[in-house]
């Protein structure tokens, strides 16, 4: 384990998230397993914050909920990006990498 | 929100609120489970796995809460879409369903159609009449004021009207105004103007500004000043072609220039109406208190009660009556005041209720009608709704589907109301007698739409609910057993219709009685009397122009001259001149004072029409001599002794027995003038109307004058001669008009119009109400024959007789008529009263008219009837059982 965990800017959960389910239709606890790894841990990601973004999305039609039978066949409930969804995600990944971009450049200095 | 291309099904069912907490509360559960499952597998001992698991996920509470409040606002927006859309799929079927029953709907949009939109343009006329302000600035300090002499109101003479204003206190302004007539000259032709002549004090005191130019001013009230004339909006439109630049030109009216110098704006008030110009009134200093001419009209000062006002005109005119009484002596007449609106309103609730309370129930009967078809089309579709709501439909569902329908038939009757109202607006306002004040006021605006949409809401509601309600009513699986025939709720269907056919005849029982009671009487104001022979009779109205017949010689020769000429046209036996014409128009009402029994001091003098004639009006109209002798030429001379000539009426009224001839008075309340001698008695003429009893006529001597009505008597069709009276008129003087021309008989027709118009207007809808009750009733009988064709097949094979399946099927329609028309003769009873005044030797109760009625009503349902009855008998029992 690092030694220090960063808690996660206001605002980039929505975009984790998205960009998690992007390859295919997860559930919440394979969504929060697969951030974990892709960051290897450095960021805090409560799980609570997880499912409150995840209904979120679906309210707003960003991603549908279906209940489906799970790898080790229990019922589960699986996200998938919607159309809505995917068109954001693209807006969202350039606007973040922009942002760091000009965030970067400034720390160059 | 139909993301699949699927069709939602009909009864789609709203996420219940434990539904989505279960759903979360399974999610964070399976969530928690594979973390424990996880560090289980991590070799974690499970106490303390569960407890990671759950410290690891934060506040479960948190988020339940959380995701549940998300998961509602999404429920709630798909509901939302899913109810539009809904509406739009049951807007869809049911257009597609009314459009293939075309007659159904039709009756049903045409007729409420009609009810709604009659309702709404009598609302309008009754708002116009009743309920708007006058358009006159500040109209509440707008008063009438006129001398009341119970039972008669009087108006004010030149005499009384420059003493009120100047004495008065009251009043920030007043004004006087009378009726004019003038010939307008064009050049090649002439043609005769109606106006007024006004104070100058007028429009200021209304608070009426001229749109183009100025408005009168006090120095053109002044003796002597050049004459000036304001002209209406309409006369300046189609005289003058609308220019601006008219102000400062001259017209020529009644052969003398006057300057024109202001037009008035379009909108004017119910004073304005119809007239063409306004001059102004130049008084002079009058010689006695008559004659008595003027409306008059005041404004009160801010904060003046009209008793206060009242109690002022009451100690001017105790003021001035001595200086007067010479030539007045009516001491009990006084000045008094009311509200102008109120005046101009007048005695017309009775007429506005009717008119209101025959559209409104014809209205109701519209939508019992379409209720009624609308059970029927409904309980023919009990089966097919039975199956949706086994499929799943909902009961609301069902209900919400069939007031779509009833609402898809309100909003087309609407629209087709409103094309009523646009006509009935257009009707009303160019109707030529009023019987309801104000009705060019009429428009579709402030409380109009209002009343549409809520008669509108009310027509779906009576027509829609009932249906709907039925439609969903009893046991469903029943229905679908018993194919929508013959169930317990199918007999609640009959039972309702019964009592919507029964309430429709209860309704138009009573409107068919009043249209009877108004044709009667319009049938018994045609048969009076009126007097005279009114066959082969044409008269005119003709004016000189003041200004160019000055002296009495050239007055005098042109009526001679006229007379001889239209005398010598082919076709004319007979020429006469009167001020006066019957049945309806007295020129004068005179007073008088007989010298055998004198009025007392204070008391008010008797009064009767006062016709001026020429000596030949008596054979022209072939009015008998009964007592004495006819008028004659010598009666005419400034130097005759006067002479009169009275009728049968005026006779009885004051000599009873005796004969009148020989019989002498005073007229006018003059005290010193000569006696005036009754030297004939002739037969009675209607000269105040056909309703109104005779109460007798002074026939005197005319000469001179510039205004008279020609009469003619012809050989053969007066309208033959029309126009060559019309080239005698012009070709003797083109600057003098002739106006007015028209047959006897279309005088008679004139002045029953009012009453004509609204007996048209009962009768039409009394006939609308009867046409769909006998609708009604033909439906429920058309029905229950087609429902009972099992039951009345067994009859007739078992060898019931064809009259005794005629009288079943008879006896289930005709209980239902005569139980609503017995109802209806009872509402009749106590509710006919109300319109006495409207009617004319007919009783409110006549029993006659009552009885007529019941057996038209009784007849016809009778005729509706026997065809499904007859149809009930047609049946072949071995064709309609095998099909069974």
């Amino acid at each position: 384990m690092p030694p220090s965990r960063l808690p996660l800017l206001q605002g980039t959960l929505d975009l984790l998230v998205l960009h998690a389910i992007a390859a295919g239709p997860a559930h919440g606890y394979g969504i929060a397993a697969l951030i974990d790894r892709q960051t290897a841990g450095v960021l805090i990601i409560e799980d609570a914050a997880l499912y409150q973004a995840l209904h979120r999305l679906e309210r707003q039609g960003l991603v549908e909920a279906e209940w489906r039978p799970s790898e080790n066949n229990r019922r589960a409930r699986y996200y998938t990006l919607t159309a809505t969804g995917r068109k954001r995600l693209r807006d969202e990944t350039s606007n973040w990498r922009r942002y760091a971009g000009a965030i970067e450049a400034v720390l160059q200095e | 929100m139909d993301r699949n291309g699927r069709s939602r099904p009909l009864w789609y069912v709203r996420r219940e609120r434990k539904h989505v907490q279960d759903e979360i509360d399974e999610e964070i559960r399976f969530h928690l489970q594979l973390r424990v499952d996880e560090l289980v597998a991590q070799g974690v001992r499970a106490e303390e796995a569960r407890a990671e698991a759950l410290r690891k996920f934060g506040s479960v509470e948190r988020t339940r809460r959380y995701c549940r409040r998300q998961d509602e606002r999404k429920e709630a927006t798909i509901h939302r879409h899913l109810m539009v859309e809904d509406l739009a799929q049951d807007v869809r079927i049911a257009l597609r369903g009314l459009v293939h029953a075309p007659i159904l709907t039709a009756t049903i949009i045409a007729t409420v159609a009609l009810g709604i939109g009659a309702t709404t343009v009598i609302f309008g006329a009754i708002e116009a009449a009743f309920l708007r302000p006058l358009p006159y600035k500040d109209p509440g300090r707008l008063v009438w004021i006129y001398t009341d002499a119970p039972p008669f109101e009087f108006r004010f003479s030149v005499a009384d009207y420059l003493a009120l204003e100047a004495q008065q206190t009251q009043f920030e302004s007043i004004a006087g105004f009378t009726s004019r007539t003038m010939p307008f000259s064009t050049g090649t032709a002439a043609e005769l103007l109606q106006g007024r002549v006004v104070s100058w004090t007028y429009f200021r005191t209304l608070g009426i500004v001229p749109a183009l130019g100025r408005d009168l001013s006090e120095s053109d009230g002044t003796r002597g000043a050049p004459p000036v004339v304001i002209v209406s909006h309409g006369f300046w439109q189609q005289r003058l072609g609308g220019r601006t630049d008219v102000i400062g030109t001259v017209l020529r009216l009644d052969g003398a220039d006057y300057e024109l110098v202001g037009v008035l704006p379009a909108a004017v008030g119910p004073l304005e109406q119809r007239q063409d110009f306004f001059v102004a009134a130049q008084f002079s200093p009058p010689p006695r208190r008559g004659p008595f001419p003027y409306w008059i009209v005041g404004r009160l000062q801010p904060g003046v009660s009209h008793s206060a006002a009242a109690s002022e005109l009451r100690a001017i005119n105790g003021r001035i009556f001595p200086i007067w009484q010479a030539s007045y002596q009516d001491e009990k007449a006084t000045w008094s005041l009311t509200d102008l609106k109120a005046r101009l309103v007048g005695d017309t609730r009775t007429t506005a209720g009717l008119a209101l309370a025959a559209v409104a129930l014809m209205w109701l009967i519209a939508c019992m009608n379409a209720s009624n078809l609308l059970i029927a089309r409904v309980t023919a579709r009990r089966r097919e709704l039975a199956v949706r709501a086994a499929l799943g439909a909902s009961r609301g569902r069902i209900v919400r589907f069939l007031l779509v329908e009833s609402s898809v038939l309100g909003s087309g009757a609407a629209l087709a109301g409103l094309a009523v109202v646009w006509a009935g607006i257009r009707l009303a306002r160019g109707l030529s007698t009023n019987y309801l004040p104000r009705m060019q006021e009429i428009a579709f605006d402030g409380w109009m739409p209002g009343v549409l949409l809520s008669v509108t809401l009310l027509s779906v509601a009576i027509f829609g609910m009932i249906p709907s309600l039925h439609g969903v009513a009893g046991p469903i699986d029943e229905s679908l057993r018993a194919g929508g025939r013959s169930s317990t709720s199918s007999r609640a269907a009959r039972r309702m219709r019964r009592a919507l056919v029964g309430s429709q005849f209860a309704i138009s029982t009573p409107l068919l009685i009043v249209s009877a009671l108004l044709l009667v009487s319009l049938n018994e104001l045609r048969q009076v009397d009126l007097g005279f022979d009114d066959a082969n009779v044409v008269t005119g109205s003709v004016r000189l122009p003041a200004a160019l017949y000055r002296e009495e010689g050239s007055i005098t020769s042109y009526w001679d001259e006229l007379s001889r000429r239209l005398a010598a046209v082919a076709g004319v036996s007979g020429v006469a001149f009167t001020d006066s014409l019957p049945p309806d128009t007295a020129f004068n009402i005179n007073n008088f004072d007989l010298e055998d029994f004198p009025t007392p001091k204070g008391q008010s003098q008797p009064a009767t029409p006062w016709v001026a004639i020429t000596p030949a009006y008596f054979q022209v109209l072939g009015v008998r001599l009964l007592q004495g002798r006819l008028l004659e030429h010598r009666d005419t001379e400034p130097t005759a002794p006067p002479s009169v000539v009275v009728d049968r009426a005026w006779a009885t009224r004051f000599f009873q027995g005796e004969s009148a001839a020989g019989k002498r008075f005073r007229e006018g309340g003059c005290t010193d003038c000569p006696w005036t001698t009754v030297v004939g008695v002739v037969s009675d003429v209607k000269y105040s109307g056909l309703a109104e009893p005779d109460e007798g006529t002074v026939y005197s001597p005319m000469s001179g004058g510039l205004t008279r009505f020609v009469v003619i008597r012809t050989q053969g069709d007066p309208r033959a001669v029309i126009p060559t009276v019309r080239q005698v008129v012009s070709g003797l003087d083109p600057d003098v008009p002739l106006t007015g021309i028209a047959t006897a008989h279309d005088l008679v027709a004139q002045s029953l119009e009012t009453p004509r118009s609204l007996s048209l207007l009962v009768t039409t809808f009394a006939v609308v109400a009867l046409v769909l009750s006998v609708m009604g009733i033909y439906g429920v009988l058309a029905f229950y024959v087609e429902q009972n064709r099992k039951d009345i097949s067994i009859r007739l094979a078992l060898g019931g007789g064809s009259a005794e399946v005629l009288r079943l099927v008879l006896r289930q329609g005709l209980a239902v008529v005569l139980g609503g028309i017995l109802v209806g003769l009872f509402i009749a009873y106590a509710s006919t009263r109300l319109l006495s005044s409207l009617l004319f030797e007919v009783s409110a109760t006549d029993p006659w008219t009552f009885m007529t009625v019941a057996l038209l009503l009784l007849g016809v349902a009778v005729l509706a009837c026997f065809i499904p009855a007859r149809r009930a008998v047609g049946l072949e029992p071995a064709t309609v059982l095998r099909s069974e």
